[in-house]
């Protein structure tokens, strides 16, 4: 059995506890205008992005830093929606939760809540992105259906307690009043154990030029317009940070 | 103008003083970089020179050059000077590299020491030994005359007939013989494990109160102050490079790790000071206290490059393996650089020259039929019978020094008292040889592309490929012979294969030489001379071009190589039989990064001494400062940079030492040059 990777990345230490390998699934199935990753946005492979790797490879890949891993550490799967080839990866995940090697995902959760089912078995740290809560909004800017985004949330939360959201700030969509309160409103909601808010950064300006895209410019974000949200976030008594990449 | 400064040599040349003396002025210039401030300095100091005639016992020479030091004082603590302008006229090769045993000063006193050396047999031995031991008295008459007190004065008097007592005493105690040691011509003194060898004078002081931890923190501020001035005479062959390291922290036989208040305050009095020399270097062990390393990443964190990492899980083992006491291997301190040393007991020169791996791999391309080479086992059976003639002529080479006498080392090392036999005649108990290597990582390299450009792919025959080498790939950028996804720094079963394969066959060709006086030749996978021994050598094809620097000690040409698995790498390299002479893995962090994960980069080095790694030292700064500190030097007095073995003012360096750090610098942060 064979999965879609663009990268691995070793000694990864902002993708969850510890220190990590990420993996990097390719295909998405939304479209941040923002996206960090943009060469995981398709599943087809396009030229230097992406290979298929073989599961008994990629575990070999993962266990090369086990012994890093104690300090809380262990694999990552990102992408990316990685959560879509989460059933042919099944397989592996099952032969690392044996072996003991903490599994964490980055999701923002838009897939089939029978591909969430596989990782609610074997996961056991979820990073959950919140990105845009309307209904409206959501669809023409991600191309995302948020009533399965909320399905999911629910799903999730009834059953795993360390949850993790992670909010890319923008002016023109998180931080917009009716957005704002609907995050504020899920936070106060659920209660995950930790909120990471981050500023947009332009990282990936040289792969969006290799696909022949553009990246949008975003209003900027001030360190302000950063703590204010940071404090609004407190005031619902959730454990917040700002994370610097 | 040539040919004034050609007749100006000619006549510097002739003379031995005049040779001699322009050496200072040098490096006095070195310093200053003021033309007018130097030549000023050489006027006056053309009269206050003074070299003794080595017609003279060595004994007597040093004796004369005690009596003619100009003494200053500059510190209202201790006394401790260097006079650049009194010098021994050195013929050989000097002791270098190396660290007396301190202990013994602090526990002998110098009317023992002259006891010991009345009871000796008349001869040569004994006679510079006396005659340096009534300079040591002189010197001590005439350092306590300017003591700017009375505790100074008796701390300085003490030396004469009694044990070092209390902390500041000793502290004393140890400038002075350092002073000696630098005053003799000898390069590169390390200053040895100084957390554990005042441990008992500063407990002794604390309980007694006679001290408080304070106090002692800022003499230890100010005994670090005091041996970073000078630091243009002190330093070799560039600025900074001074071999001033201080030993802290290791593991005991027992098992047990040792570390005590001071090994905290040196680190953290390195952090304050932000000066690049003296260095520490901690001893690392899988059971240190979690606060030590995290002091010691406070102080990492500031760019300073240091404390360099030893880690005695791997390195100890090795000593022992090799034939050192067990008792010995746990006490060891390193030479300038890394290469491990036993204080007190060795005549060991861990610093004599580099192993350039890519000498006789070049060698064999440039003179072999190539199109006889048909695959990579002929390949390496050929490199090896070219290596071995390197190693053969490398050794004998090595053998063939010779070693000016040496009464000061001698006196510190008590087998030497005890057989009467100088240090460099056979008189110490340990008594190899040690050279550093550079560019196995790019003739590993090399032989993993020519495996896959020339038997795998065929895309070239290898002497096809070799031509293209000759033309320094001129129009032939394009071979991507630098882009191979397997390369020297990969944790990657074939690269491996490769680096131990020709470590083990240079270990195998020293396992049965000897030196003169019975020792060994050990070896190391790190070196200074990445650049220097580079710089007119032929590309190479690792897609190296002429000239280019060859790769930094233990590290990776890669864009953005993990550090976990440049970890894992070196720590699957094997070091034993006579590997061990200094293996330091050196790595890019940039300062933000190391700021926004500092507690796991806590824990990366510490569960990187279970992994396995031999030592390990940072540069953290980003190549953003790098450049802009190249362009704009004046804006950065201050930027302090890791250089080889030790640390430099970066506006001091030569400007190809600059590009190198630019050059890393971007590659660790993924981007391009």
């Amino acid at each position: 059995m064979k999965v879609r990777v663009t990268n691995i990345q070793r000694f990864s230490l902002q993708d969850g506890p510890g220190i990590r390998t990420t993996v990097f699934l390719k295909g998405c199935s939304i479209c941040c205008p923002w996206c960090a990753n943009p060469e995981n946005i398709k599943y087809e492979i396009q030229g230097e992005f992406g290979y298929d790797i073989e599961l008994d490879e990629l575990e070999k890949e993962i266990l090369k830093d086990e012994k890093f891993y104690k300090s809380g550490g262990g694999v990552t799967f990102s992408g990316g929606e990685p959560l879509l080839q989460f059933d042919k990866l099944e397989p592996l995940l099952k032969r690392l939760k044996q072996q003991n090697i903490n599994i964490c995902i980055e999701t923002a959760l838009f897939v089939p809540t029978s591909l969430l089912e596989i990782a609610l078995k074997y996961v056991d740290e979820f990073i959950v992105d919140i990105k845009i809560l309307d209904n409206s909004e959501a669809k023409k800017v991600l191309n995302g259906d948020i009533e399965l985004y909320y399905k999911n949330i629910k799903k999730l939360f009834e059953q795993k307690h360390n949850i993790t959201f992670r909010i890319p700030v923008t002016k023109e969509y998180t931080l917009q009043e009716h957005n704002k309160k609907r995050i504020l409103d899920l936070l106060e909601k659920y209660k995950p154990q930790q909120v990471e808010i981050f500023k947009l950064h332009r990282l990936a300006e040289s792969k969006y030029k290799t696909l022949k895209k553009n990246l949008i410019e975003f209003k900027e974000v001030t360190y302000d317009d950063m703590e204010n949200f940071l404090k609004e976030i407190k005031n619902v008594k959730i454990n917040a940070k700002i994370c610097k990449i | 103008m040539n040919k004034i400064i050609e007749l100006i040599n000619k006549i510097i040349n002739k003379s031995e003083k005049l040779s001699n003396f322009t050496v200072i002025v040098y490096k006095y210039n070195r310093k200053y970089r003021n033309m007018t401030k130097t030549i000023l300095f050489a006027l006056k100091g053309i009269f206050k020179f003074y070299m003794p005639s080595t017609k003279l016992s060595k004994g007597m020479q040093i004796r004369k050059i005690f009596q003619k030091l100009k003494i200053k004082r500059n510190s209202d603590r201790f006394i401790y000077y260097l006079d650049p302008l009194k010098i021994l006229n050195i013929k050989n090769f000097e002791i270098e590299n190396t660290t007396i045993d301190y202990e013994i000063g602090l526990e002998k006193s110098l009317e023992e020491m002259q006891k010991e050396n009345e009871n000796m047999k008349d001869g040569e031995y004994k006679e510079n030994q006396k005659q340096l031991l009534l300079g040591i008295e002189e010197l001590i008459e005439k350092e306590k005359k300017i003591a700017p007190n009375e505790q100074v004065a008796n701390n300085l008097e003490n030396i004469k007939n009694k044990k070092a007592d209390g902390f500041q005493e000793a502290l004393q105690r140890i400038l002075f013989y350092n002073q000696i040691v630098w005053q003799t011509g000898h390069h590169l003194n390390g200053l040895g494990r100084l957390d554990k060898i005042l441990d008992k004078y500063y407990k002794k002081d604390i309980k007694e109160n006679k001290i408080t931890k304070e106090e002692a923190r800022s003499l230890i501020n100010e005994f670090m102050k005091l041996l970073h001035e000078n630091f243009w005479f002190k330093s070799n062959a560039l600025l900074g490079d001074t071999g001033q390291v201080i030993i802290l922290g290791g593991k005991e036989p027992n098992g047990e790790y040792f570390c005590n208040d001071l090994t905290y305050m040196f680190i953290e009095e390195t952090e304050k000071l932000q000066l690049p020399d003296p260095k520490v270097l901690l001893r690392v062990a899988k059971n240190m206290p979690r606060e030590l390393m995290e002091t010691s990443v406070k102080c990492i964190k500031t760019g300073i490059g240091c404390p360099l990492f030893s880690n005695d899980e791997v390195v100890i083992p090795q000593l022992i393996n090799f034939g050192y006491d067990e008792k010995d291997a746990y006490s060891y301190v390193t030479a300038a650089c890394w290469e491990p040393l036993i204080t007190g007991k060795s005549f060991d020169q861990n610093n004599m020259k580099t192993i350039v791996f890519l000498k006789p791999f070049t060698e064999m391309l440039n003179k072999e039929n190539l199109e006889e080479i048909k695959n990579q086992e002929q390949l390496m059976e050929k490199y090896k019978t070219y290596l071995e003639k390197y190693i053969d002529e490398f050794f004998a080479e090595l053998d063939a020094r010779k070693f000016e006498t040496d009464p000061v080392m001698s006196l510190f090392i008590p087998h030497c008292n005890q057989v009467e036999i100088d240090v460099t005649e056979g008189g110490a108990i340990y008594n190899n040889y040690g050279a550093t290597s550079v560019s196995l990582a790019n003739t590993v390299n090399s032989i993993i592309n020519i495996n896959k450009f020339v038997f795998q792919d065929k895309k070239y025959t290898l002497s096809e490929l070799n031509e293209l080498r000759k033309n320094n790939f001129e129009n032939n950028e394009n071979i991507q012979l630098k882009d191979q996804g397997i390369r020297y720094g990969k944790d990657d079963d074939k690269v491996l294969e490769i680096t131990n394969m020709i470590t083990k066959w240079v270990d195998e060709m020293l396992e049965n030489k000897t030196n003169r006086i019975g020792g060994k030749l050990k070896f190391g996978l790190s070196a200074p001379s990445y650049i220097d021994e580079s710089k007119d050598f032929e590309a190479s094809l690792d897609g190296r071009k002429k000239g280019d620097a060859f790769i930094v000690h233990i590290s990776s040409d890669i864009t953005s190589n993990p550090y976990t698995e440049l970890i894992q790498f070196a720590s699957k390299i094997d070091y034993s039989g006579n590997r061990f002479n200094g293996n330091v893995i050196d790595f890019m962090v940039t300062p933000s990064f190391m700021e926004n994960n500092f507690e796991k980069f806590t824990d990366f080095l510490i569960l990187s001494i279970d992994v396995g790694f031999f030592q390990m030292q940072m540069n953290v700064v980003s190549s953003e400062t790098l450049i802009k500190a190249k362009e704009h030097p004046e804006e950065f007095p201050n930027l302090i940079v890791r250089v080889w073995g030790f640390s430099a003012y970066f506006n001091d360096l030569p400007e190809e030492y600059k590009n190198v750090l630019i050059e890393r610098a971007l590659k660790n942060e993924g981007k391009s040059y």
